[in-house]
């Protein structure tokens, strides 16, 4: 190949030799990955459930699959998965999201939303001004928490009754608060979106989060704009007997906004996103017992079905079920499934580069889309667009996309920071707006599941998911500002232009 | 580079073709090998760089500017050191 082309050679026939031999040829070796993406679509885009265990089960049965198409005696086959699994990239995520979710989860019993409720209150914001409110909060909250399904989840049940009730138009509020689910994935330094696309793109997080800012402060303001005038636009739904639901809105839980603070500030200042939580989860565990805003139990609790002097103290109880539990177990158990699931597509991503499918691809991409840096970084937003279209829980999308990300942009050496956020951007603001995204599905599931917000305060309480699709404008702005500053080169970094810090530091 | 600094990078239109200096020592990945010459393209912007190792490509080296054309926007540079590697 000519050098004219920038110097996309030969180079993977000599170097990168597929090292699994398959029936079919080194395309045969996408076979596992591809039958995850056809899993994932069928479960989550055809029959909308959002359930990772799930997506577990279809990477265990492309995997094996896949085996059946490997020649020999399938050790190097096997092999290959432990050597995926064992990849660091994997690792730094499992690890960083453990700390993350018992974070988010000691600052939910500890009355972080009651706070925020409260303060819009104080604050006097009413029916007109509800959901640019609660955008706003949404997206603190996810910011601090670092999960968008778990800030959906609380202002759906919290948030959304409460501002319907006062006059709010129900599908403007959700979208409101999808908004500010989709900001804070993308933003907040713990959320497992923003962990995922700076390790996989060998940038520390502190460094993604500051860069990727202007991105998310250009697409905020005009959604917040947005919010407030179609507010006054759209009318509400009539309800009739309004519940008290505000009086569990008390002022403590604001303290909160310290513990959240203490993270981002110490994960952008570049320590270790570990210490950084780390020193979060300390500032939070004391101002829950100081200030009474949860028990110890509500942090950490054994539960025995045999009374014992040890019941005396305040983190041992007697139950029917023996058992542990608290924030910090709950908060990191939550992840097991998506720890599983990342294991997995790491080894079949491995498998895909041993066998030749992964090279295939990349040299299809860069020989005949991305020809310049513009084409690179045009089919790399549109790449991470559809990729997050068919994959609806978007972590799984985005780790599935990542190694792609990673090579098209080393190839005209475009700046990890850069990379990371042309990753993340569609990966969060995506798995938001249509209405099979996992992200749409968990709030969803709040108004028409058991006990739901339907059953208990009437059809006006339930949204259509294909309604919001318009007005999740934080999701859509930060999508056009994408593919804008993809052909304008607004924001573009290239190797040479800064060092990202140490991924180590991530 | 300071916390603040990191916030106001990038809030600039870049060029898809990069310009250096002879003299300046960049960080850049090697993308190709062809024809015995070892490339490092930055955006549309070429860099031969002289004495890397055989397999430098995908690999992140600092290199030596020696040379370079703003019009063609092309230049030639000398091999330091290896520092790392693709992320993938």
């Amino acid at each position: 190949m000519p050098v004219t082309d920038g110097g996309f050679g030969d180079e993977s026939a000599s170097t990168n030799e597929p090292r699994i031999s398959f029936y079919g040829g080194k395309w045969a070796s996408t076979v596992p990955i591809a039958f995850f993406i056809v899993w994932a679509i069928v479960q989550s885009g055809v029959l909308g459930i959002g359930d990772t265990n799930g997506l577990v089960v279809g990477a265990l049965v492309g995997t094996i699959l896949g085996m059946f198409f490997a020649r020999g005696d399938w050790k190097a086959y096997a092999d290959t998965i432990f050597e995926g699994m064992t990849q660091r990239v994997a690792a730094t995520a499992i690890v960083a999201w453990l700390w993350a979710g018992m974070f988010a989860e000691t600052l939910q019993v500890g009355g972080f939303v009651g706070g925020l409720i409260f303060a819009a209150d104080a604050l006097n914001v009413g029916a007109t001004t509800f959901p640019a409110a609660a955008f706003v909060l949404c997206g603190l909250l996810a910011t601090g928490i670092g999960t968008g399904y778990g800030a959906t989840v609380a202002f759906v049940t919290l948030f959304f009754p409460a501002g319907v009730l006062i006059g709010a138009n129900p599908v403007l509020l959700f979208a409101a608060i999808l908004s500010g689910a989709v900001f804070g994935d993308n933003l907040a330094p713990v959320s497992d979106t923003t962990i995922v696309s700076a390790v996989t793109q060998d940038a520390d997080i502190g460094g993604v989060v500051a860069s990727r800012f202007k991105y998310a402060i250009i697409a905020a303001v005009p959604a917040f704009a947005a919010y407030l005038i179609m507010g006054s636009v759209l009318s509400g739904a009539s309800l009739e007997g309004a519940a008290a639901l505000r009086e569990s809105a008390t002022a403590p839980g604001l303290v909160h906004l310290i513990s959240m603070g203490v993270v981002i500030a110490t994960a952008v200042a570049g320590r270790h996103i570990v210490e950084a939580i780390s020193w979060g989860l300390i500032v939070a565990i004391a101002f829950n017992l100081a200030f009474g805003l949860s028990s110890v139990a509500d942090i950490l609790v054994f539960t025995t079905t045999d009374p014992t002097p040890a019941a005396a103290l305040p983190f041992v109880q007697v139950g029917e079920t023996a058992g542990v539990g608290g924030s910090l177990y709950s908060g990191a158990i939550g992840f097991f499934p998506l720890i599983v699931l990342t294991l997995l597509i790491v080894a079949m991503a491995q498998i895909m580069i041993r066998g030749g499918g992964f090279e295939a691809i990349l040299e299809f991409l860069l020989d005949s889309v991305a020809t310049t840096v513009r084409r690179a970084e045009l089919t790399m937003v549109l790449g991470t667009a559809a990729i997050n279209g068919m994959i609806t829980i978007n972590t799984a999308a985005e780790i599935a996309i990542a190694p792609y990300i990673a090579r098209i942009g080393e190839k005209f050496n475009i700046n990890g920071y850069r990379r990371a956020n042309i990753l993340d951007a569609n990966t969060s603001a995506l798995g938001y707006i249509f209405p099979w995204a996992g992200g749409v599905l968990v709030g969803y599931q709040v108004m028409v599941g058991p006990d739901g917000l339907g059953e208990q305060y009437g059809p006006e309480m339930v949204v259509n998911p294909i309604e919001v699709v318009p007005y999740v404008f934080h999701g859509w702005f930060l999508v056009i500002v994408f593919l804008l500053a993809a052909v304008t080169g607004f924001g573009r970094e290239y190797i040479p232009d800064r060092i990202s810090e140490e991924v180590s530091r991530a | 580079m300071s916390r603040f600094e990191k916030f106001l990078a990038g809030w600039s239109f870049r060029g898809s073709t990069p310009d250096y200096e002879p003299g300046d020592v960049i960080e850049v990945m090697v993308t190709g090998d062809a024809g015995g010459e070892t490339v490092a393209r930055i955006g549309d912007s070429t860099l031969r760089i002289e004495g890397a190792p055989d397999d430098a490509v995908d690999t992140r080296v600092r290199v030596a500017v020696e040379t370079w054309d703003e019009t063609t926007h092309r230049g030639t540079g000398t091999y330091r050191e290896t520092v790392g590697e693709s992320a993938f």
